[in-house]
């Protein structure tokens, strides 16, 4: 078995910390040990998570290393716009079999495959990821990635996640790791701008990004590295030469920034660009971080022009929605850092939250929703079907906004659903995304099948509700 | 900006206004160094060339794109065909949140899986502790009939006995003694999911005949729809031809109802099903016929050897393949096909008499699993087609001799290749190199249909990105007609957009055809 190297305690022991809060020691080293109970209900593993937190790096070809299935069974399957290159969406695996296994071939398999894939795709990087086995037959990936590396003198990365270690939430952690490991910080950025930031946790779903960068544009501010969404190899390689960084899925790269903090001084808040306060919140920020490094103190006075540009703007639009959606009841289903943003998001078009789930936040995640809602039991840990299906029901849901696993759990319920997740088709970010979420939530609520759908077949006896 | 409360753009829309199309060009000009777009061309047009497909043909190491899923998707599949039945795959957790996907998003239908959520401990010191666990869990969580065990890659490596491991939880009392937990060993790096269907359904079998010994043959028909992402279709139109046909029968494994759950305000997370008593009583069943021989290979075997007639089929779709299904089991029942089923038989041959001449001598690519692939072939060849290519990523060598058997006995097989064991990278080589008129496999086909023009028709699973279609039937006559009208839209809908370029190509198109 590949030794778990200190990277990956150190990625363990920050997710216990975070879950345990203060708790200390005890119940921290329980939280080590057991992450998940067996025989409930599963999210993804360790190498999904790294996986998912990469992917999107579009110039890159990402090879997995195992038997086929890992890959197989989940190619292609997240929507995350890229501006230029699609050899990410290409599926590259090694397809293990069981005579590479008995026989001891593994390796040289993958270092022939990183030869097969230089040659026919010549990409911007190659990121080798491990899986359940052949972390335990104990190949060596750093080790042929570093060989390789060398040999084809193309960046070949590491991504040491197999599947056991943990939950998909470790596996974004040590996606992190392998970036700070091997990639960031190995190219030099040509003209470098006080302007510079970075934005960490930030996926592009349906182009989400597009819809913020023109008011960063706007202000002069200059993305250097989204990571990961539409990233090329290279803006990830330069950003240890930004500014300041922003955070935006909290639970997956925070770590990442307090390290590129320590690292290269570069200092970062954990924000949302959904809603609109919390969009201007973002923009506020940025410029406060960039003006305290030495950006031209003017940033702060043309963001506070823009900000109140937009809001105006925005606010205008949204009175159609206002009056359609004012004190609808939504149930919240969605993990990390959407339970806070998108409540408070919610919140401020008028609708009322009875219940979202806090199942990936970590612990700032958690005040932050507290505060929004002010109402401890509208927040609930990760549900049963059933359990979910009931509360729909009780708490007279109007919409259940959440991931497409459990939309069929609403739908069953006669309920509107919206996918606020990784599938969704509709950008939701910036003033701009607020609009569209406002008109999503309206056309599914107001869809003329449901009253059809929820009557009761004309010869049956009405349903008592 | 463009977006408007009056007119709100969906994102593929809205991103090719101009100021957003800017945004992007400059973003490729500042960060992605590109290449001339000179180059870019020219690389494109060498992925199409003889030279890049001999180089492409030779890979060895690397797969990409691969047409095949692993063994436990299969166990889990096999196992939602049973009454309450609860997938536990022994493992590590993430595979089994794959399957789950999958699965709902083929069938737009919650999918119950858990799984023992192995981690570096159970690695080390094995993982009967979550089995044990596990299992009790999974009991009191879920209420399940029953409990369908199978393993992922990381529990066959290190060498899990689940035999071993269920009784010790169950003298733990993780679950009743008498409580029913099939099993199957089913490691990943080994075959696909069609193989794990197979040792799946086998274990349920194993788990409720040994030991008993077969009775009196009773007058019915055992039937193994075998891995089918048109099960929901597929299973209730067989089943109409049995009743109409009088046969008594038995599905063993049928998930139509599980993946077809109504809307009607009740939340189900079983549904339909074989009955476990009805698995039992099975073991007496005169026959057992099987609509798939590569997802059934070993359960036959076992059927066998319990003494039961085995017959089995390679998807049978069109009328050939429908013709010798209903007679096997007008022998088997020793009940007589009614009129009304060849009436029925009549109307599928009018139609394609009615289109012959636009499907005569169009060439097909045709991937998927074994067994789809060799039925569909067929059916093809019915038409007039000629399926120039077959692509199995799953296929063995066997079921290569077998597929140019098949095409060795028809006219329009004269040209056929078959390729198993290769991936859908390796198809876009074949598309360009020898182009085909229908590309006939599953939704991951779009992005050959996107590179090499050749329209998809999606006819297999998984189909993510449209809806609805598994719930239509491909076999028997009926879903006979089904394949022609998908296949003959698919030609009409293409015609149109070639033709329908004003002044240029718009003087064949046509309102008649
Ligand atoms: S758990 Fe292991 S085998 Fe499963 S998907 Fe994750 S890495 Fe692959
Ligand atoms: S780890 Fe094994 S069982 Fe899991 S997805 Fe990968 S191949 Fe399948």
């Amino acid at each position: 078995m590949s030794s778990p190297n200190a990277n990956i305690k150190d990625a363990f022991h920050e997710l216990a910390s975070e879950r345990s809060g203060g708790k200390g020691p005890k119940a921290r080293r329980k939280n080590c040990a057991r992450p998940m109970a067996p025989g409930t209900a599963v999210g993804g593993c360790a190498f999904d998570g790294a996986k998912v937190a990469l992917q999107p790096i579009t110039d890159v070809a990402h090879l997995i290393h195992g038997p086929l299935a890992c890959e197989g069974n989940s190619w292609d399957n997240r929507g995350t716009a890229s501006s230029g290159p699609t050899l990410w969406r290409t599926s590259f695996t090694t397809d293990l079999t069981e005579i590479d296994i008995v026989m001891g071939h593994s390796e040289r398999k993958l270092f022939k495959a990183i030869r097969e894939i230089k040659e026919g795709y010549a990409p911007a990087a190659i990121f080798v990821y491990s899986t359940c086995i052949t972390a335990m037959i104990g190949d060596d990936i750093e080790v042929v990635c570093k060989r390789a590396s060398d040999e084809f003198a193309l960046p070949v990365v590491p991504v040491n996640a197999p599947g056991f270690l943990g939950s998909k939430n470790l596996g974004n952690k040590l996606a992190g790791e392998a970036l700070l490991k091997h990639v960031i910080g190995t190219v030099e950025a040509d003209e470098p701008s006080v302007c510079d930031i970075n934005i960490l946790g930030e996926f592009n779903l349906s182009g989400e990004f597009w819809l913020v960068k023109p008011l960063l544009d706007k202000l002069g501010i200059r993305v250097r590295a989204c990571i990961p969404g539409d990233a090329r190899y290279l803006h990830v390689a330069s950003a240890h030469r930004s500014r300041a960084a922003m955070t935006v899925c909290s639970t997956a790269f925070v770590a990442l920034a307090r390290k590129m903090q320590e690292r290269w001084d570069i200092p970062f808040f954990e924000g949302s660009f959904y809603g609109i306060s919390g969009t201007s919140e973002a923009l506020r920020r940025i410029a406060d971080l960039l003006v305290r490094k030495g950006a031209d103190p003017s940033l702060l006075r043309r963001t506070e022009i823009l900000v109140a540009e937009e809001e105006e703007k925005v606010w205008k639009r949204l009175e159609a929605y206002r009056p359609r959606l004012e004190g609808k009841r939504v149930l919240l289903n969605t993990g990390g850092v959407k339970s806070w943003s998108v409540v408070h998001a919610l919140m401020e078009i008028g609708m009322e939250i009875v219940g979202t789930s806090v199942k990936k936040s970590t612990l700032e995640d958690r005040e932050r929703v507290k505060q929004t809602l002010k109402e401890e039991n509208l927040l609930f840990e990760s549900m049963s079907p059933r359990e979910l299906f009931s509360l729909l029901l009780e708490r007279k849901a109007d919409i259940m906004l959440s991931g497409g696993r459990t939309q069929y759990i609403a739908l069953k319920a006669k309920l509107p659903w919206l996918d606020i997740n990784q599938e969704r088709h509709h950008a939701y970010a910036g003033y701009e995304g607020m609009v569209q979420l406002a008109r999503q939530i309206d056309l599914a609520i107001h869809n003329p099948m449901w009253p059809q759908v929820r009557e009761p077949a004309p010869w049956e006896p009405a349903l008592v509700v | 900006m463009p977006q408007s409360a009056e007119k709100t753009l969906d994102h593929a829309p809205l991103f090719c206004e101009p100021e957003y199309r800017k945004m992007l060009a400059k973003k490729k000009l500042k960060f992605e160094c590109p290449h001339p777009d000179q180059v870019v061309s020219d690389q494109r047009e060498f992925t199409k060339s003889w030279e890049y497909r001999e180089k492409n043909l030779a890979r060895q190491a690397l797969v990409v794109n691969p047409a095949k899923a692993c063994q436990p998707l299969g166990a889990v599949f096999a196992a939602a065909g049973f009454e309450r039945t609860m997938s536990f795959v022994h493992g590590s957790q993430g595979c089994v949140a794959y399957y789950r996907s999958h699965l709902s998003r083929h069938f737009k239908e919650p999918s119950s899986v858990v799984s023992s959520s192995m981690t570096e401990d159970a690695a080390v010191f094995g993982g009967l502790k979550n089995m044990v666990d596990g299992l009790a869990n999974t009991y009191k969580l879920y209420n399940p009939k029953m409990i369908a065990v199978s393993t992922t890659c990381m529990a066959e490596v290190i060498g899990d006995d689940l035999h071993g491991f269920i009784e010790n939880a169950k003298s733990e009392g993780s679950v009743p003694r008498d409580f029913d937990v099939p099993f199957a060993h089913t490691p990943a790096f080994v075959g696909s999911h069609v193989d794990g269907y197979d040792s799946m359904v086998k274990g349920v079998l194993e788990n409720f005949w040994k030991g008993t010994a077969r009775s009196e043959a009773t007058a019915s028909v055992n039937i193994i729809p075998g891995f089918d992402g048109f099960c929901v279709g597929n299973n209730r139109e067989l089943k109409r031809l049995l009743d109409l046909m009088q046969v008594t029968y038995m599905f063993i494994q049928d998930a139509s109802d599980q993946f077809d759950t109504p809307s009607d305000g009740n939340f189900r997370m079983y549904d339909g099903g074989t009955k476990i008593n009805d698995v039992k009583a099975a073991l007496n069943a005169e026959g057992t016929l099987s609509l798939q021989y590569y997802n059934t290979r070993k359960t036959l075997d076992y059927c066998r050897a319990v003494g039961q007639a085995t017959t089995s089929f390679r998807y049978p779709l069109g009328v050939e393949a429908t013709d010798e299904l209903l007679m096997a089991i007008s022998d088997i029942s020793t009940r007589e096909i009614p009129e009304v089923i060849r009436l029925e038989r009549g109307r599928l041959i009018d139609a394609m008499a009615d289109s012959q001449a636009w499907l005569y001598g169009k060439k097909y690519a045709i991937y998927g699993d074994p067994d789809f692939v060799y039925g569909m072939a067929r059916f093809i060849m019915e038409t007039g087609g000629e399926p120039t290519h077959c692509l199995a990523t799953n296929g063995t060598s066997a079921w290569e001799d077998e597929m140019k058997e098949l095409l060795a006995s028809s006219p329009f097989g004269k040209n056929a290749q078959v390729w198993p064991g290769k991936d859908l990278w390796a198809l876009r080589s074949l598309l360009f190199t020898e182009p085909v008129d229908l590309l006939i496999g599953n939704s991951y086909g779009k992005y050959l249909e996107r590179d090499t023009g050749t329209p998809l028709v999606r006819l297999t699973f998984p189909i993510f990105d449209r809806h609805h279609h598994h719930r239509f039937p491909l076999m028997g006559y009926q879903g006979g007609l089904r394949l022609l009208t998908a296949i003959l839209d698919k030609i009409f809908d293409n015609l149109d957009r070639e033709t329908m370029h004003a002044g240029v190509t718009d003087y064949s198109y046509d309102l008649t055809r």
